[in-house]
């Protein structure tokens, strides 16, 4: 009984057996994932915050609760507390407070030329990647921006596809005026010149994590519509349509629950790409100025400012290895995914 | 006309309206089915025959009501009455959500078994999935259901957690026809269920079918292009031509006595197993089926006919019941 489970795996399943076997791909999606899912806890990771502080047997939690202001524990600074410096100091005075502080504690947003001078900090056993021209730490804004591209490419492949999906779904399924109705909007549409319909929306609105992913939304859905209008174009004249209609499914039943997982093939294929897309757009924008307001962490202004200082090498480094490597782990994985979709093997990318 | 009956089918046609030029206006009309009447009583199999292109299968799937779902500009006539107990439903007239919850009476066995099971699907969510839309079984019941009625079909219950591409082409069709079963329909509509398998497992599914028409008390309308294989299940027979209905009566009337000219030339291609009878007379018929876009007027058989006569191109020829139930369209063989 156990063996013949074994053997009835979905085409799904299989396929990601053999994406399993493709080592570099898979690797990339594991490395990916895991720093992917370590980013969201980057706030307790990487920051100036303290995680947990005790002060004259007191309990404070700073990373959680966010601002205590200096003077709370005694520390004569204006606005919030450092507790870097308190760390330091009361070690050395040999208190009974203490503090844990992260294992990077430095944030993305702090100005440390408050504490003494260090703006274009070179790399040091503090500043792993140097300081940048307000004295913020490379590094930690290199792993906020890390999150927030990954982020905003994914929220931003998976809501184009929904809509794709959705629209060049029904498209390829009703066909008719509808199928003609929508080809005629999707054709006006994409001959728009949508760089520049960005460029002056975010130069009059202040855009936004959402702002952006809505209006790259309004202009990428369209690449999925044309191929799910195929697939589903393809499908529905199949006769396990025919069978799924004539017992009474209804059309939404038989569009999601028996057309859509066979239409999954381009969907997969196509989501590292689109998601590589998603990145690059992101950064593009940022190093034009348009994209996320400062001082989000974002590669694309660490590239514009490095770009700026072309002297001080780790600030134009930092940004571009983090894409670089960043986007070829995506193509290894999305090459991968093909490779797993391919009917026929080739050895050569194993 | 009596009260045994489950279909009526009168003066059935299908239309298919084809456009063209600049602003796809209608130039042509492919008439698929143009006209035809016949019924089937309960627990009847009535065979259809004909060559390819003759409307067969949109004959098949108007009565299901499954064209306007490919073809949505479709033109359906005439009326498809089933006798449901004492409802009335006529399929030919009612919308795809109207006709809806009358799907668990009539379902469909298809063609290429290949095509017809969901390959994302197992066998047990396929077969179901009927359930699920048509009774109120807890998933409990559905899972005995299924396994029930894959032994019907001579397949193991185990196999139900299998996907469909590892099965072979009969134990598919098998499949398929324990989908087809599952709510105990009053008809099925077998749409060349054999005619995509080997030879020998051809033989084992329409078996299958015979026995389950007896156990589930169902009817089958089974359409195919094999005649022997007509001849061997069916109660009627069905003669098709070029959308129209050549000759409709007992198996055993037409198959052994046929009377229309074209009944006769299909029958006499019919290869048969015994070197005694090799002096048979083979009727060979000339050119090519004409379009069903541009129907000859008249008889359309009359380009083809061995015994066509002037008359023949200026009406259509009544469906006219020549012996006891048994009606031919030509009124030169009567």
């Amino acid at each position: 009984m156990s063996e013949q489970q074994e053997i009835s795996l979905s085409i799904l399943k299989k396929r990601w057996l053999k994406f399993k076997t493709l080592k570099r791909g898979y690797y990339s999606f594991v490395l990916l994932a895991i720093l992917y899912v370590l980013s969201w806890f980057l706030p307790l990771l990487v920051n100036n915050r303290a995680l947990v502080l005790s002060y004259e047997g007191e309990m404070y939690f700073p990373v959680i609760s966010g601002y205590y202001a200096g003077s709370e524990f005694e520390q004569d600074v204006p606005g919030e507390a450092i507790y870097r410096e308190l760390q330091a100091a009361w070690e050395s005075e040999g208190s009974d407070n203490w503090i844990i502080m992260p294992v990077y504690p430095y944030s993305p947003y702090e100005d440390i030329t408050v504490a003494g001078n260090k703006m274009y900090d070179p790399p040091s056993n503090t500043h792993w990647l140097g300081t940048d021209n307000t004295g913020r730490d490379v590094f930690a804004r290199l792993c906020y921006a890390f999150n927030i591209s990954i982020s905003f490419a994914l929220v931003l492949t998976v809501l184009n596809y929904f809509i794709g999906v959705l629209i060049g779904g029904s498209m390829g399924y009703f066909g008719g005026k509808f199928d003609l109705f929508f080809q005629r909007i999707i054709e006006i549409w994409s001959s728009l010149p949508m760089l520049f319909v960005i460029i002056i929306i975010s130069s009059i609105i202040r855009p936004s994590f959402f702002l952006l992913i809505f209006i790259y939304t309004i202009v990428n859905w369209i690449g999925m519509t044309y191929l799910m209008r195929a697939e589903f174009y393809r499908e529905k004249s199949k006769d396990y349509v025919a069978a799924a209609l004539s017992m009474g499914q209804t059309n939404f039943k038989v569009m999601f629950k028996h057309i859509l997982p066979n239409a999954m093939v381009p969907i997969i294929t196509f989501f590292p790409f689109a998601v590589v897309g998603g990145i690059s757009a992101l950064v593009s924008l940022d190093y034009l100025g348009f994209g996320m307001p400062p001082p989000t962490p974002s590669w694309g202004q660490m590239l514009d400012v490095g770009l700026q200082n072309i002297t001080k090498a780790w600030m134009v480094f930092a940004p571009i290895s983090a894409l670089f490597s960043t986007l070829i782990m995506v193509v290894f994985i999305g090459e991968a995914v093909r490779e797993a979709f391919d009917p026929k093997v080739y050895s050569r990318l194993r | 006309m009596n009260k045994n009956t489950l279909v009526d089918v009168k003066n059935l046609s299908v239309h298919f309206p084809v456009h063209g030029g600049v602003f796809s206006k209608r130039v042509a009309t492919v008439k698929a089915v143009d006209g035809i009447n016949f019924s089937i009583d309960r627990k009847q199999i009535v065979g259809m025959v004909g060559e390819s292109g003759c409307g067969k299968t949109t004959v098949g799937r108007a009565m299901i009501n499954i064209l306007r779902h490919v073809a949505p500009d479709v033109e359906i006539g005439g009326s498809i009455e089933y006798h449901f107990g004492d409802e009335v439903v006529d399929f030919a007239k009612l919308s795809s959500s109207e006709v809806r919850k009358y799907r668990s009476r009539v379902q469909m066995i298809f063609q290429d078994p290949y095509a017809s099971l969901n390959p994302r699907m197992t066998v047990a969510q396929i077969i179901s999935e009927p359930l699920q839309l048509h009774t109120n079984m807890t998933n409990k019941e559905q899972t005995e259901r299924v396994g029930w009625l894959l032994d019907k079909v001579g397949l193991q219950p185990e196999q139900a957690r299998r996907y469909p591409h590892e099965f072979s082409g009969g134990q598919r069709q098998r499949v398929g026809i324990a989908r087809a079963l599952a709510t105990n329909p009053d008809l099925i509509i077998c749409d060349e269920p054999v005619s995509a398998l080997d030879v020998s497992i051809q033989a084992q599914v329409i078996n299958l079918m015979m026995d389950l028409q007896d156990e589930f008390d169902v009817s089958y309308l089974f359409i195919a292009h094999d005649l022997s294989v007509v001849e061997h299940i069916s109660d009627k027979i069905a003669v098709m031509y070029l959308g129209d209905m050549a000759e409709y009566g007992n198996a055993q009337d037409v198959y052994h006595q046929p009377r229309h000219p074209y009944s006769k030339a299909l029958l006499s291609a019919v290869p048969l197993p015994d070197p005694s009878r090799k002096d048979r007379k083979r009727i060979v018929l000339e050119g090519d089926v004409p379009t069903p876009l541009n129907k000859p007027s008249g008889c359309a058989f009359r380009t083809r006919c061995p015994i066509a006569q002037p008359s023949c191109a200026e009406s259509k020829p009544e469906f006219k019941e020549q012996a006891k139930d048994h009606f031919v369209a030509c009124p030169l063989v009567e």
